[in-house]
């Protein structure tokens, strides 16, 4: 077992790769009674062509597969998995994002019990035609509450029409049409390629003891049987630099348009150290220009041309990336055009004593999240999945320079890179 | 718990020290009864507070200060407890030991002194264009409540429930009282705050608590007062209608069904309660949960929440609206299934199991820290973990029961897309 020690921030984390090649990292903290645990494999939405494990051939599967199978996991043949956290006193779930699945729970009794609980349901896979026709009325009616979600709309409309090609642009669940055509077959086809243990991260977080976590843990694992990984060869089509469509609209029962401004990022191809700090950078660009004590925001606000819904934010990950920022407003092609003016002008305001101040900013933000396991768990793990180390974040903001702010700023920059996607009220309505 | 101190009569400072968190938390909460007008009031005080003050008139130059700060963060917020309004200034700043440099704390004391007692005045009274703008945005906040189906939902269920009643007015106001706030009025409103409310002070980290108590004691001058107590309002009559169906344009059926019943907070049955609606729907092994959604496959989401305050118990579920019939069958048939004492050994641990952690995990931020021991210390002198868990464990099966046979329904609420 290795202990990597982080000083500053008086933390100590405990690492090791087990023979099944499954990454398990551990962090104890002091004080608390809670202990957080979340079991990830690197499979999204995104992937939906790739090679079978022990076939040459790439495959696409239906859209919205990795979600059903996130669904699919919790049910056994002797009931559902649920139950049995809850007997255990533990909080159970799990979420499906573009890049990973994450199964998760969190307790104050009983961890090792819950433990096991979550290694072994994750690892017995237990799928029946008749189980999965089940699930379709289920994941049919998230699909459906999605889509009356103006929000969620918003930020879909703003991704389909940044991507031409990349499956970033799917909805993660799928369409009712795409999960009507997911089979058994295709559940353990996914399951069988991402859910190989060498795909895996399990991170623990909380009040335990270290050297016997990772006993149990390697204890439950050895009693198991897995193939020799084979590496996964994942499919995207290339995707062109420049957005798909540079603006679009929907017409919704909302009482206020909503608008976001997408910035498609030219820089995808990066990873460990130098992606840290490119997302750092740009993060920091975007919060100088739009951020609450920026001169962009005391206009906006003075003119009326945003609310509290105000946002913006930026996602990175290999193969697509992209900023968004945007807010429900009376005026949203005023407020389109000033975005994009803000972007275009960026260097104006892209100071260094701004700069210095985000960067302070940032360091306490980094700082109160790890106040939280769920921030740490989970971000730790996207960090890794990324070749990056959550605990590197405030060591490289303190390092970042005006230069390497501008630079990277650059990947979201350009006409070519902006689109407009709109939310509109359908009809007048009356009070 | 925490180590509470008299400052003034009416106010009172709750100190925690504790080496859990990187971070120092501050919480002031002003309380009193609540009126919609009041409500209004507040919920633009709170953002006109947030926004400037005496000494940083511009808000990017009291952001910029922020920020500095470690990105401190300072928010100022409109909430209801009960028929109590509350308003709420919370601070989050990290504790100095993290840093390379230090005296964030000292200065975010200063702070707190000046956004609380040197507000941004321009003649003796707030900003009128400042009051404008954040009027403006507290009717915004009110008016999006119509673009989330599910809280609009829910809003309408309470309104027709519990008309003119501290369980459907909001924290807020409405657009009508905001809309007629004038920045005299508000100037009012604040000063009335500030010298007649009930204040609470939280503030829990690691530090020396006696230097705390010491400048906390010196930052924040409050004077004597008598707070009013909030009235409880027990003149209920049932809903007009116990069924009201609406449309919009939307493709999910959204059922809401609200239920009362005579326990509230702190009465001797609270606990029975509370298991009646883990076991009923408060969780991922409750009745509606595993019939509504795992059995039927009729909704992606079928829970109940129990609102101790007002004695009113909620159930939601997002469904296909041809199938409303099914599903508010299914849902009557899991009370009825309580009633009759369907219960079983598993359902009752589990849903211990799950209050205690729940409760143990909250007290793990100390945000929850606050908020728990804000609502549980007038209960209890020693609030503890166990001594829940005692209650939580004395609840039997008849009890549970018996809850179940003094819910009664109050209205069905349905909201679903326009027919074609």
């Amino acid at each position: 077992m290795q202990t990597i020690e982080f000083k500053q921030l008086d933390e100590t984390l405990f690492y090791k790769k087990l023979p099944n090649g499954l990454d398990v990292y551990i962090l104890p903290k002091k004080g608390f009674s809670k202990t957080f645990v979340t079991f990830t494999t690197k499979y999204g939405s995104i992937d939906r062509t790739f090679v079978p494990m022990g076939e040459s051939e790439a495959i696409t599967v239906p859209d919205g597969i990795a979600h059903f199978l996130e669904h699919k996991m919790f049910e056994k043949e002797d009931g559902d998995v649920f139950q049995q956290f809850s007997e255990a006193g533990a909080s159970a779930n799990a979420f499906t994002s573009f890049t990973r699945t994450a199964y998760l729970f969190s307790a104050t009794d009983h961890i090792y019990k819950s433990t096991e609980t979550l290694l072994n349901f994750v690892q017995e896979p237990y799928f029946t035609e008749q189980t999965v026709n089940k699930e379709k009325g289920i994941i049919g009616q998230e699909i459906t509450m999605y889509d009356d979600q103006p929000d969620w709309r918003l930020y879909f409309g703003a991704i389909e029409n940044m991507y031409h090609n990349h499956p970033v642009k799917i909805d993660i669940a799928g369409t009712i049409e795409s999960i009507d055509k997911i089979t058994a077959e295709h559940l353990y086809t996914c399951y069988n390629t991402f859910y190989h243990p060498s795909n895996m991260l399990l991170f623990v977080v909380g009040a335990i003891n270290p050297t016997e976590m990772m006993a149990f843990i390697e204890k439950n694992q050895s009693q198991k049987e897995f193939p020799e990984p084979t590496p996964i060869e994942r499919h995207f089509e290339d995707e062109p630099k420049e957005v798909a469509t540079k603006e679009r609209e929907l017409k919704m029962d909302v009482q206020k348009p909503k608008v976001y401004v997408g910035l498609k990022a030219k820089e995808t191809d990066l990873s460990g150290e130098e992606m840290l700090k490119h997302e750092l950078s740009v993060q920091i660009a975007l919060e100088c220009l739009f951020g609450r004590a920026s001169n962009f925001y005391t206009e906006v606000y003075e003119n009326g041309l945003i609310d509290e819904t105000f946002a913006y934010d930026f996602s990175l990950e290999k193969g697509y990336g992209f900023a968004l920022i945007g807010s429900d407003s009376n005026q949203p092609d005023q407020l389109a055009n000033k975005i994009k003016d803000e972007i275009n002008n960026a260097e104006k305001n892209l100071t260094a004593d701004k700069i210095e101040r985000v960067k302070r900013k940032k360091i306490g933000f980094f700082l109160r999240a790890l106040n939280s396991m769920e921030f740490i768990a989970n971000q730790f793990t996207r960090y890794k999945f990324n070749e990056m180390n959550l605990f590197d974040a405030v060591p490289v903001i303190e390092k970042l320079t005006i230069d390497d702010v501008l630079k990277a700023f650059q990947s979201v920059q350009g006409e070519s890179q902006q689109t407009v996607f709109k939310v509109l009220p359908s009809s007048e309505r009356k009070e | 718990m925490f180590l509470s101190t008299k400052l003034a009569e009416g106010v009172t400072l709750h100190i925690r020290q504790t080496t859990q968190f990187k971070t120092v938390n501050f919480s002031i909460k002003w309380r009193t009864p609540l009126t919609t007008k009041d409500a209004a009031e507040r919920a633009v005080l709170s953002n006109v507070l947030q926004h400037s003050n005496g000494r940083y008139k511009k808000s990017a130059e009291f952001r910029s200060y922020l920020d500095d700060l470690f990105g401190t963060v300072l928010y100022f917020d409109a909430t209801k407890r009960g028929n109590e309004h509350t308003l709420l200034l919370n601070v989050e700043t990290v504790n100095d030991q993290y840093l390379a440099e230090n005296k964030v704390f000292n200065e975010v004391l200063e702070l707190l002194n000046t956004v609380v007692f040197e507000p941004n005045f321009e003649n003796g009274s707030f900003v009128p264009s400042i009051v404008e703008r954040e009027k403006e945005m507290v009717i915004q906040r009110i008016q999006s409540i119509f673009d989330d189906k599910t809280r609009y939902a829910q809003h309408r269920l309470t309104q027709i429930i519990r008309p003119n009643h501290p369980a459907s007015i909001s924290a807020n106001g409405t657009i009508e009282t905001v809309k007629a706030i004038t920045p005299e009025s508000l100037t009012k409103a604040y000063e009335k705050m500030i010298s007649e409310d009930k204040v609470d002070i939280y503030v829990v980290g690691d530090f020396d608590v006696e230097a705390v108590q010491k400048k906390l004691t010196e930052a924040l001058s409050f004077k004597d007062r008598t707070p009013k107590q909030a009235e409880k309002k027990t003149d209920v009559s049932k809903p007009e209608k116990d069924y009201v169906k609406e449309q919009q344009e939307m493709k999910q059926g959204k059922l809401h069904i609200g239920f009362s019943t005579p326990v509230t907070f702190g009465d001797e049955d609270f606990p029975k309660m509370q298991i009646f609606n883990g076991v009923f729907g408060g969780y991922a092994h409750s009745k509606l949960f595993m019939n509504v959604r795992e059995r039927e496959s009729l909704a992606y989401y079928a829970s109940s929440s129990y609102s101790a305050h007002y004695g009113l118990v909620y159930v939601l579920s997002g469904i296909e609206p041809a199938n409303e019939k099914k599903a508010t069958d299914v849902i009557f048939e899991q009370l009825e299934a309580i009633k009759k004492g369907e219960i079983s050994d598993l359902e009752l641990t589990q849903t211990r199991a799950m209050l205690i952690n729940q409760l143990k995990e909250a007290l793990d931020l100390a945000r929850g820290q606050i908020d728990i021991y804000d609502q549980y210390k007038d209960l209890d002198e020693q609030f503890s973990v166990d001594l829940w868990k005692e209650r939580w464990e004395k609840v039997t099966k008849e009890d549970v029961q018996k809850m179940a046979s003094q819910v009664q329904l109050e209205a069905v609420y349905f909201l679903s897309g326009k027919e074609a």
